[in-house]
């Protein structure tokens, strides 16, 4: 009884997630063109030709934003986009300058979100992965990175989480420390004496290094020393290389 | 019960718009003055100049509300197509892929597919000959790659449609699930986009997955060509 009034309810209140125009103020933001004109390309990129502009002292209406174009609607109804740099001397109503994120050295010191992904060497096989972590300030991020290694004798999974403190990052190539813990899933060939699969527990301490390369990318290496926490008497060391290429935003 | 509900709410309304036009009347008392004050200071200092001011604006700045721009970087679709497996023959497979737009000439694009493969020549000729179990049949593969447009340009429907096109450019790594075995699996390629309305993207790619195997006695690097048509969204 109970759950067909609350399903009565969802279908009641589903018209409004399918209207959101209607219940939601969804209104553009108004620009006003400062410069002699703005130039509208036909696509977001520099290769797309500009077909139209708008003259100094006329707004647009930004519709939306795709990496570094935002696609603009003039008061005449023309649509196009506009690059980043041409968006950056547009002013708001009231006159101040129209701000937003950009992807440059600046972010790359100072960005909340960043993922990537990497090949490698995992203890001999070869590594695949991909990380993505958030960061509390410039310098210090939690991270989790996934990854799967291909061996002769074994495949399997690893999965860190961990943190990642990066020394100084205004540097364009900037060293980091990491630390933290992990999963490693080891499935042996089946050709081999034992193919039991193992999980167990393991703990990392690595570093590396990040080079800014150019927007919002920039390239990764790093080195973790892995120590798995085995059922057995004895610990095993394992140690992962990995080099690849990262965004943040 | 209920009566004693309305004389609360009755009560509470009361007392609510007894607060506001008390406000209203201390509000009203103090500005007052004010203007009185400025008023008369404005008719002492330019008295023959402009005449007093009669209504003193009270226009209170509204901060205005920047709204949020609607960032679409992300795609994600769905692929079909035909996948060769060398030595395994042609047939058709499908997957999923999404991708992530960094800047407007890079991107990074996962996929996962799946395809199921044939019969060798030597299978074929041989008889009752089986090299493979149907489950070790099934070829699954994911792939992380970074991709790189080029070519931007555009595609005309008739006179009055356009739309926005680019060649890319992929690289990537992964790994392939084939033969009761995964392996390690670089793939390389290139795709064509046309995006007929902003958010709509169709894709036409062809790609190499190139691994080792030694499935037919000799260890051999593979090629498996693939050829797809997709359809992704922007979000």
């Amino acid at each position: 009884m109970q759950r067909s009034a609350l399903a009565r309810l969802l279908l009641l209140l589903l018209p409004l997630l399918a209207t959101p125009s209607l219940c939601g103020a969804r209104e553009y933001l108004q620009v006003f063109v400062t410069e002699p004109y703005l130039e509208l390309h036909t696509g977001p990129g520099r290769g797309y030709p500009v077909t139209q502009v708008v003259p100094r002292a006329e707004s647009v209406d930004v519709l939306k934003r795709r990496t570094d174009w935002f696609k603009v609607r003039s008061e005449r109804g023309v649509e196009g986009w506009a690059s980043q740099k041409d968006m950056q001397r547009v002013v708001l109503a009231d006159g101040s300058p129209f701000t937003f994120p950009l992807g440059d050295r600046a972010g790359f010191t100072s960005h909340r979100i960043e993922g990537g992904i990497f090949a490698g060497d995992y203890s001999g096989a070869t590594l695949i992965s991909g990380y993505g972590s958030y960061s509390f300030n410039s310098q210090l991020a939690a991270e989790l990175s996934v990854g799967q290694f291909l061996g002769n004798a074994s495949n399997g999974t690893v999965v860190d989480l961990g943190l990642t403190h990066v020394i100084v990052p205004e540097w364009r190539l900037s060293p980091f420390v990491m630390l933290g813990t992990g999963i490693v899933r080891i499935e042996p060939k089946a050709t081999l004496v034992v193919p039991l699969d193992r999980s167990d527990q393991t703990a990392y301490v690595g570093g590396g290094l990040r080079f800014y390369l150019t927007r919002r990318f920039f390239a990764r290496a790093e080195y973790k020393s892995h120590i798995v926490f085995t059922s057995r008497n004895e610990n095993e060391e394992v140690d992962e290389w990995k080099l690849g290429f990262a965004f943040f935003f | 019960m209920e009566t004693g509900i309305r004389i609360l709410l009755l009560s509470v309304v009361l007392a609510l718009s007894g607060c506001a036009s008390l406000r209203n009347w201390l509000d009203r008392d103090t500005p007052k003055e004010e203007t009185q004050d400025e008023a008369a200071q404005a008719e002492s200092d330019d008295a023959d100049e402009a005449p007093p001011r009669v209504i003193e604006p009270e226009v209170a700045r509204r901060k205005i509300k920047v709204p949020k721009i609607d960032t679409e970087n992300f795609e994600v679709g769905g692929m079909f197509g035909a996948l060769s497996v060398e030595d395994f023959g042609t047939n058709p497979v499908y997957g999923v892929m999404a991708a992530y737009h960094v800047t407007e000439d890079f991107f990074f694009q996962a996929e996962a597919g799946r395809s199921t493969a044939g019969k060798t020549s030597f299978e074929t000729l041989g008889g009752n000959i089986q090299l493979l179990t149907g489950d070790e049949r099934q070829f699954t593969y994911y792939n992380l790659a970074l991709g790189y447009n080029f070519l931007p340009g555009e595609v005309f429907l008739g006179r009055g449609v356009a739309m926005t096109s680019s060649f890319y450019l992929l690289g990537g790594i992964g790994s392939v699930d084939f033969a009761g075995d995964q392996k390690f699996a670089v793939s390389f390629g290139a795709g064509y986009r046309v995006l007929p309305t902003d958010w709509l993207a169709i894709h036409v790619r062809m790609q190499d997955r190139v691994f080792d195997s030694d499935l037919l006695g000799e260890n051999k690097l593979t090629n498996n060509l693939e050829a797809n048509i997709g359809l992704t969204v922007f979000f």
